[in-house]
């Protein structure tokens, strides 16, 4: 039986957890006084008048309309004629377009569709799957779809649905901008870009890639998996990670990290350097890492040789202490459950998260187009 | 005692069945019979889904926009959904369905207040403030909620639905979508930062400055 009283702490249960979980145990003063104390904030409100919803209409067979009926299947069959006909004449020119899309409707200018122009006075266009939207220098778009969230598309912007199902929702970002907000399921939302996946993570994020294929994500709320190429980088709130075509993903950063970091950081990740290089740059990053570059630090442990790693160890170890089952051993031989448990010390999100979501779509990933 | 090898456990903690699990089923299968009703119109049907969820959406919002607008946007959130159920494809997504509109509820509120403030910073938004009341309980309170709104987003958030709330960590599981492990390790880790921060921050001498 398992009512999530698993331990997911490397420590022995205590009653302080059993109360803080379901209130089972011995109480613990603590916790019930930060009830007590806390609870004025409670939600009392009551509710409100909810407006009338209106009622889905269902077909139903009343006498009345049976007497409609040989006018309603005369009518039925014409249209079905019409139907078959249409799709006789028009079947060696199949659109792409299909039910299941994005909602898209102009913010500024006029976005395309394809060919097809949308002008603010428009309201919303479809955009289906196989469909590209584009925006040139002086227009915008808005996408939303019900189920998924809402993109934001600023201008010079090229972006491609790639499938909408009740599964994964993908889209390829040629080269442009987006602002994303996704209410989707954590794990549902991707985004192929020329050198990265991102895969949504219950979050909203702004993307950019340029014209030679080269992306940022800046995450502003939850985070963001970014992988390419066996590299992977996990974007929280407040950081932003660079990705470069045929190299991936660099190593994730806090744009508040000081300027020395930063530069370092970029040249071990893209440049071509000397082992002699990537060595200083390396003692640089960890030079000038704060507590919060632990995320830093963390993803840089799997990218460093062998005689590096045991800096970066030393250095996040005093910024970030290791939980007591992870050894430093288990970390130079690059661990994965080791690295995980230790990842969840940063104090960002639990990486359980990711590991799940990233079995679910990997494998149904189209191959990203590298220029 | 949790492994290494336990990352799986984890994911799957609370699958499992088990009376509590199996309480919770049942409420999903309620939810499912009321989004269906609330579906066709039926109001009182979604006052029972209002009854059951506006704690998890309360305490959600608290976590991310400042207290005096929290009862306005939980509403706003309601109505929203309302107006919106009828593109809901799983009615036992319910939950976590609603938790993603309340999150993008309160990011909508704060692109439209200008300036924007960091996502991080919330918790300076907020107009309670330590020793702001007359009454110590008052402040106390404040204080402690100042604490709470520092830490990290998963943590506060978890610890707002079981402390401020007073929902369970099953509860909040059921309720938002999330795994019971997930909970749990939100819990336990945000307990842990707060009581360490309660101890070395609740003199009322000013915000923890980030050590550099």
């Amino acid at each position: 039986m398992d009512t999530g009283n698993n331990r997911t702490e490397n420590r022995p249960s205590t009653n302080s957890d059993d109360y803080l979980w379901d209130r089972s145990g011995e109480p613990d003063s603590e916790i019930q006084r930060l009830e007590v104390l806390l609870g004025k904030f409670r939600h009392e409100s009551p509710p409100p008048v909810f407006p009338e919803v209106v009622r889905e209409r269902r077909w139903t067979f009343f006498p009345w309309r049976m007497r409609l009926f040989p006018a309603l299947a005369t009518a039925a069959v014409a249209v079905a004629a019409i139907v078959a006909m249409t799709f006789l004449v028009y079947r060696t020119k199949p659109t792409p377009t299909t039910v299941a899309g994005w909602d898209v409707s102009s913010v500024e200018g006029t976005p395309r569709i394809g060919e097809k122009t949308i002008s603010t006075k428009e309201g919303t266009s479809r955009l289906g799957i196989g469909q590209m939207l584009e925006t040139d220098r002086q227009s915008r778009a808005s996408l939303q779809a019900d189920d998924t969230g809402k993109i934001e598309v600023d201008p010079s912007t090229r972006l491609r649905l790639l499938s909408m199902g009740s599964g994964l929702k993908r889209i390829a970002l040629d080269r442009g901008t987006i602002h994303t907000f996704i209410w989707a399921p954590p794990g549902q939302f991707v985004v192929d870009t020329p050198s990265a996946v991102t895969v949504d993570l219950g979050c909203a994020y702004t993307l950019q890639v340029d014209d030679s294929g080269a992306g940022m994500v800046r995450t502003s709320l939850g985070w963001v998996g970014f992988k390419l190429n066996g590299h992977e980088s996990f974007i929280p709130a407040g950081a932003a990670c660079a990705t470069r075509p045929k190299i991936g993903p660099g190593n994730p950063y806090f744009e508040d990290a000081s300027a020395e970091f930063r530069s370092a950081l970029a040249r071990f990740d893209f440049e071509d350097s000397t082992p002699q290089q990537r060595a200083h740059d390396v003692a640089i990053v960890l030079g000038e890492a704060r507590n919060r570059d632990a995320l830093t630090l963390w993803h840089l442990l799997a990218r460093v040789d062998e005689g590096q790693r045991v800096l970066v160890y030393d250095r996040l170890s005093q910024l970030v202490p290791p939980p007591a089952t992870v050894t430093k051993e288990g970390i130079l031989r690059l661990d994965r459950p080791m690295l995980d448990l230790w990842w969840n010390e940063l104090g960002f999100d639990d990486i359980s998260v990711w590991r799940h979501w990233e079995r679910s779509w990997v494998g149904t990933a189209t191959p990203v187009r590298e220029k | 005692m949790a492994r290494s090898g336990d990352r799986g456990d984890l994911l799957a903690a609370g699958l499992g069945p088990g009376p509590v699990r199996e309480q919770f089923a049942s409420e999903t299968s309620a939810d499912a019979t009321w989004v269906a009703a609330a579906r066709d119109g039926d109001r009182a049907a979604f006052g029972q889904l209002y009854e059951r969820y506006a704690r998890m959406v309360h305490g959600v919002l608290l976590a991310k926009v400042p207290v005096g607008e929290v009862d306005d946007l939980v509403q706003d959130v309601f109505i929203r959904a309302l107006r919106r159920l009828s593109t809901l494809r799983e009615a036992a997504s319910f939950g976590a369905w609603l938790a993603a509109i309340a999150r993008n509820v309160a990011s909508d509120y704060h692109r439209r207040s200008v300036p924007e403030e960091p996502l991080t910073d919330d918790a300076s938004d907020n107009e309670i403030q330590c020793g702001m009341s007359s009454e110590d309980q008052d402040g106390s309170a404040a204080a402690i909620f100042d604490a709470v709104m520092s830490l990290s987003e998963a943590y506060r958030e978890t610890l707002i639905l079981r402390l401020v709330e007073g929902m369970t960590g099953p509860e909040i599981a059921a309720r938002t979508g999330m795994t019971h492990g997930s909970v749990r390790v939100n819990l336990h880790r945000g307990m842990e930062q707060l009581r360490t921060k309660l101890r070395t921050d609740l003199r009322c001498d000013g915000p923890e400055q980030e050590k550099s």
